[in-house]
């Protein structure tokens, strides 16, 4: 007798089989570019104006951030700027993978319902479609730059270990925020409330060097705090970032996959009857 | 986990398809169809339930053999669909194992079409994709997809603009389309108009040959009379019968104490 192509048994402790899972997982990369592809088609950022209105919408948010610190602090300056928009760029990747991911799963019902495929396909394609709304956020930003006259320096190139941790953060989070809204589909709507205190928590509005002592605490409970302050560091100023904080990113970042992973697999099997 | 993933061996008749061994299905699902933080919160406190365990299939075993074509009925809530999609590997199950021989391709109950803003061609890619097929398949399978659904233009239109029987056309046609070892049809012969009805039909007859195993689940038992040449009874998530398809459906009917009658005899 041949041996069978697939063997479906209990899972052990909740999870599936981890290596048979990654490796279906690895054999959809297709469906994530694919995926990302007709979803970012859609929205129509494969057209000239679609991926304008993408970096419009940032420029405009930086420049009226840039009249409120200018009228609040009483300070401008191009560092200033650049590092408000840099930041707020990398934050944007950050929010459009946790909006993006949060129904990423209960929109992709139908699918769930009649495929066997790892879900975790879904809140995978939401992170890279914000990847893709990011890339040419960092090309405007390069020529923004340059026209501010910022320095340049090879410290710029720590700004790439850093995406990627953001990217591990972003998908992260996405894992995480999908499974929840399983279980609680009003989540959507307490998002907003959630970016935003994390965007006033965030060195974004002001430099984290210029943060008053007593709110120092603050950065021990935010995730992005050493993210984008390595960031701003190396992209706008072209200085090296400080290693501890880079590893306190990582750490973070690596820290929410995990959790975030755990969580939605041992719930993974649920989704079929949950939806 | 891939359903759909090309085998290439050939299957002769009487070799094993589908090897279902002691399979019992728990799960445990929410009462609120759409459970909500807020809700949560609002009824904190007064101790209400909000999850409900189902046992949705005991003890069942079931083997399936090329060249059979297996009619699956019971009462709504039988485990009929719970059953499917174990096989199929969408749920996976609580205790027992299930073995699978073959590329699988399902039509359940929603059929394609996850993302209602993206084109049926769209759709039809991607869901393709999600079950593990590749592009090349795809490309290969497609122009044969589009021109059994008869959907023309409309291929290329959102899916949210298709009306339901369009959406059931779509989906038959891509299942019906691949050529799967093991096609798993759940009560989607119903669909479409009196037109697709009868090609969906005789699709599914031209389908079964020594070499696939279908497994279809219907209330139409005069369909199944006439396609079938096995079938499984189950019963609040066990197998109660299973064996000649006259002989079971009417063995099953008696038990509805309904006996022969145009209502359920008639292709729903």
């Amino acid at each position: 007798m041949s041996t069978p192509l697939q063997v479906y048994e209990p899972f052990k402790a909740g999870l599936p089989p981890l290596r048979k899972y990654w490796r279906s997982l690895w054999a959809r990369r297709t469906f994530i570019s694919e995926y990302s592809r007709s979803e970012l088609r859609e929205q129509h950022f494969d057209s000239i104006f679609g991926q304008l209105w993408l970096i419009l919408n940032p420029l405009m948010l930086s420049a009226v951030y840039f009249l409120l610190i200018v009228i609040i602090g009483g300070s401008g300056g191009s560092m200033r700027y650049g590092h408000l928009t840099a930041s707020l760029f990398l934050f944007y990747l950050v929010s459009n993978s946790l909006s993006g991911g949060v129904k990423s799963v209960t929109a992709g019902q139908r699918l769930i319902l009649n495929t066997a495929f790892p879900r975790m396909m879904l809140p995978i394609s939401a992170t890279v479609i914000a990847f893709f709304k990011f890339i040419p956020t960092l090309l405007v930003f390069m020529i923004m730059r340059t026209v501010l006259g910022l320095p340049f320096g090879w410290e710029m190139l720590w700004s790439i270990p850093i995406i990627l941790i953001a990217l591990i953060f972003s998908l992260g989070v996405a894992i995480l925020i999908s499974t929840v809204n399983v279980y609680f589909r009003d989540i959507a709507s307490f998002l907003p409330y959630l970016t935003r205190t994390f965007l006033y928590l965030s060195p974004i509005l002001y430099e984290a060097s210029a943060l008053k002592p007593e709110f120092r605490v603050f950065q021990n409970f935010n995730p992005l705090f050493s993210i984008l302050e390595s960031w701003s560091l190396s992209i706008v100023h072209a200085k090296t970032p400080d290693l501890s904080s880079m590893l306190t990113s990582l750490a973070w970042a690596l820290g929410f996959l995990l959790v975030g992973t755990y969580f939605f697999l041992s719930r993974e099997r649920e989704f079929a009857v949950r939806l | 986990m891939s359903s759909l993933s090309v085998s290439n061996a050939i299957h002769k008749t009487g070799d094993l398809a589908v090897s279902v061994q002691n399979l019992g299905l728990t799960y445990t699902t929410a009462i609120d169809r759409r459970p909500t933080l807020k809700a949560r919160v609002k009824s904190l406190g007064r101790g209400t339930k909000q999850t409900r365990v189902v046992q949705a299939l005991e003890n069942v075993n079931l083997d399936v053999t090329y060249g059979q074509v297996l009619g699956v009925i019971g009462t709504n809530g039988a485990g009929k669909s719970s059953l499917m999609r174990t096989i199929a590997g969408i749920i996976p199950p609580s205790t027992g194992r299930i073995e699978v021989f073959g590329s699988v391709s399902t039509l359940l109950a929603l059929g394609v079409g996850f993302n209602p803003s993206l084109s049926g061609r769209a759709n039809v890619h991607l869901g393709g994709l999600a079950a593990g097929m590749t592009r090349k398949e795809i490309e290969y399978h497609f122009d044969e997809i589009a021109e059994f659904s008869e959907l023309g233009d409309a291929i290329d239109a959102p899916m949210r603009t298709y009306s339901s029987g369009m959406y059931a056309r779509l989906a038959f046609s891509v299942a019906a389309t691949v050529q799967p070892d093991i096609l798993i049809v759940d009560e989607a012969l119903s669909t479409g108009d009196a037109h697709f009805k009868v090609k969906s039909f005789n699709k599914i007859k031209e389908l079964r040959s020594e070499d696939r195993a279908l497994i279809l689940v219907s209330h139409a038992m005069a369909t199944l009379r006439e396609i079938c040449n096995d079938v499984a009874w189950l019963h609040k998530g066990k197998l109660v019968t299973r064996g000649n398809p006259n002989q079971v459906i009417d063995e099953y009917q008696e038990f509805l104490h309904l006996g022969k009658s145009s209502v359920i005899d008639e292709d729903l």
